[in-house]
């Protein structure tokens, strides 16, 4: 390659160094204002690093509003919708993988499950939202865990196969065949060779379908009532209010991130992969 | 299929039977995404055209839906909101995806020599990535607040004045790209960033040896090796911006009056404020036509090294 120049390189971290900022210093102003009790809130000028740091904002929003049964509603919504999917794609992944199927519908199958990925969902939750108001057996998916949880599942379904696909073609064909000439079968092979092989992609697979579960909006807002909200739009709920609390909005922006940063960081190394298939945003 | 053989072959004793669920393995474990896939993509799509064509009155318990031909369609060309919204999503898609890609590919560029600290300096770009687009939002918003949100309070402090930043028609609407890009461009960059670094060495010695200029090593070698990894950030960048929904409904609704709305707005609007499920339908189901045309083509290109397992 071509050498760099001494002023290349000064740029190259003066721009690093700029961009970090950007990137770094709204996520700080958050978590400074939501540490701040009301009256260093309204402070001219604004202290630059908290005074008197207080819980008192995360205290009211998760306890005095009640916030915790919203995180529960997410959490288990993302359980729910991980399982789903991370159960559902492995399995057809590995289909896809190890079998060929007739007319070519290896190829078909995958790309009809990857267009998935370009529905807007504003299309199909209308139907979805009159469907879900139905009662089946007595039961309405309406504002319900399993509703929401099945929708997101399904949203993520291109991201397992094609993380699992990729990670099952990493596993070398000699041992699974090795296995099948011992006399396994192909479910034992898949249960005692491919899926601990797969595992720690298997994780990060989890790992991302339940980030992507927690962040989404749409579909949280329309098919969820008071019931089974998610945090996201509860947090958003905190805009529309007469009365802003700002130190509570703060406090509820840090919230929503913190367990999505942690996970985040677990599953790092898998998450470009991910997002080849966009699948953390949007 | 390619184990039947191998199967059948150790399965070869009479005395043991392939059972049939073994025998149709493959079709046993793609089942059920396909199940899937028709009761959340395939039925409701379908349901949508029917909706599309349909006038549909909500009633206690139920709705009631009488079939109108096209004039869905007819009203959504000819309403103003819609053409309005088709228009500010194009310009939305096309503005943020433009910004974010030049962003992103040139600081990927500027890195392409290594950087020290690269992984903090990546690890520290999943924070806007990963960050739930509401709580990027509430950030932004209470940043933009005109009264002491932080950059009125920096433009002051150089002597600038105050700007509305989410409440003045013309400004609204890029002050929410403006958080869009934040989120999305680290994003681009790292797509283009693995996928610069792992381009091949040869081409570029073989340029230096020429003693090509710069600008003619990244339009002769650079560009054309990186353009499929381009493409297909692009489409997914510009098929994700087109739906944006969730920023601009929390922070504006939409707002000022409805000069952020976007399509995917005015149809939940439609929908759900107005509960006109037939009209919804109608605009959004033309909106899909034209997102399904890109994500084909997107979808293509994701799979271009795609192949099946090979007969043995």
């Amino acid at each position: 390659m071509v050498g760099e120049t001494t002023f290349e390189r000064v740029a190259k971290y003066a721009v690093v160094a700029a961009v970090s900022m950007i990137v770094l210093l709204p996520v700080y102003w958050m978590v400074n204002m939501s540490l701040k009790g009301k009256g260093e809130f309204a402070a001219r000028p604004p202290t630059l690093v908290v005074q008197q740091p207080t819980t008192e904002n995360y205290y009211d929003l998760l306890v005095t509003q009640r916030f915790y049964l919203k995180g529960i509603n997410s959490i288990v919504v993302a359980v729910i919708a991980a399982t789903l999917a991370v159960s559902i794609g492995t399995l057809g992944a590995y289909a896809l993988s190890r079998f060929r199927l007739p007319r070519n519908l290896n190829y078909h199958l995958l790309f009809t499950m990857l267009t998935i990925r370009m529905f807007p969902p504003i299309v199909t939750v209308i139907p979805l939202f009159a469907f879900y108001n139905r009662e089946i057996l007595g039961f309405k998916l309406f504002d319900s865990w399993l509703g929401l949880g099945l929708v997101h599942g399904f949203m993520e379904l291109p991201l397992v196969l094609w993380m699992m696909i990729g990670f099952f073609r990493d596993i070398p064909r000699d041992m699974e065949e090795a296995a099948l000439v011992d006399g396994d079968s192909r479910l034992a092979v898949l249960r005692k060779i491919a899926i601990p092989l797969a595992a720690p992609g298997l994780a990060a697979t989890f790992i991302l379908v339940f980030i992507a579960s927690w962040n989404e909006f749409l579909l949280a807002l329309i098919l969820t009532g008071s019931k089974a909200q998610t945090l996201p739009i509860a947090v958003a709920g905190q805009i529309a209010q007469y009365d802003v609390k700002w130190g509570n909005m703060m406090a509820a922006g840090v919230i929503t991130t913190v367990p999505v940063l942690i996970l985040a960081l677990l599953s790092q190394r898998y998450l470009t992969r991910g997002l080849a298939l966009g699948g953390v945003t949007g | 299929m390619a184990s039947e053989a191998a199967v059948a072959e150790r399965h070869a004793t009479p005395a043991q039977i392939v059972p049939w669920w073994e025998r149709n393995l493959a079709w046993l474990l793609v089942a059920p995404m396909i199940v899937m896939f028709v009761v959340f993509a395939l039925l409701p799509s379908l349901t949508a055209i029917l909706f599309a064509f349909s006038h549909i009155k909500l009633t206690r318990g139920g709705m009631q839906r009488t079939f109108i031909g096209v004039d869905n369609f007819q009203r959504a060309l000819e309403d103003p909101i819609v053409r309005q919204s088709a228009g500010i999503t194009l310009k939305w898609a096309l503005v943020v995806t433009t910004v974010e890609i030049l962003l992103g590919l040139g600081l990927a560029l500027l890195l392409a020599h290594g950087v020290r600290g690269r992984g903090v300096f990546t690890s520290l770009l999943i924070i806007p990535i990963i960050m739930p687009p509401v709580a990027v939002s509430l950030m932004w918003f209470f940043m933009y607040e005109p009264n002491f949100g932080v950059i009125n309070y920096l433009l002051n402090q150089v002597g600038l004045p105050s700007v509305l930043w989410l409440s003045d028609p013309n400004i609204a609407l890029y002050a929410m790209m403006a958080v869009d890009v934040w989120q999305a461009t680290p994003f681009a960059f790292l797509l283009l960033y693995a996928a610069i670094l792992s381009l091949p060495r040869d081409p570029y010695e073989a340029a230096a040896i020429d003693g090509a200029s710069r600008w003619h090593i990244f339009r002769t070698v650079t560009l054309p090796l990186l353009l499929p990894v381009l493409g297909v950030v692009v489409l997914l960048r510009l098929i994700d911006a087109a739906r944006v929904f969730d920023k601009i409904f929390v922070m504006t609704r939409g707002g000022p009056g409805s000069s952020a709305y976007t399509t995917t707005l005015t149809v939940y609007v439609e929908a759900f404020n107005k509960y006109d499920f037939g009209y919804a339908s109608a605009i959004s189901f033309m909106f899909q036509v034209v997102l399904v045309i890109f994500g084909t083509i997107y979808v293509r290109r994701v799979m271009a090294d795609y192949s099946a397992p090979a007969e043995s």
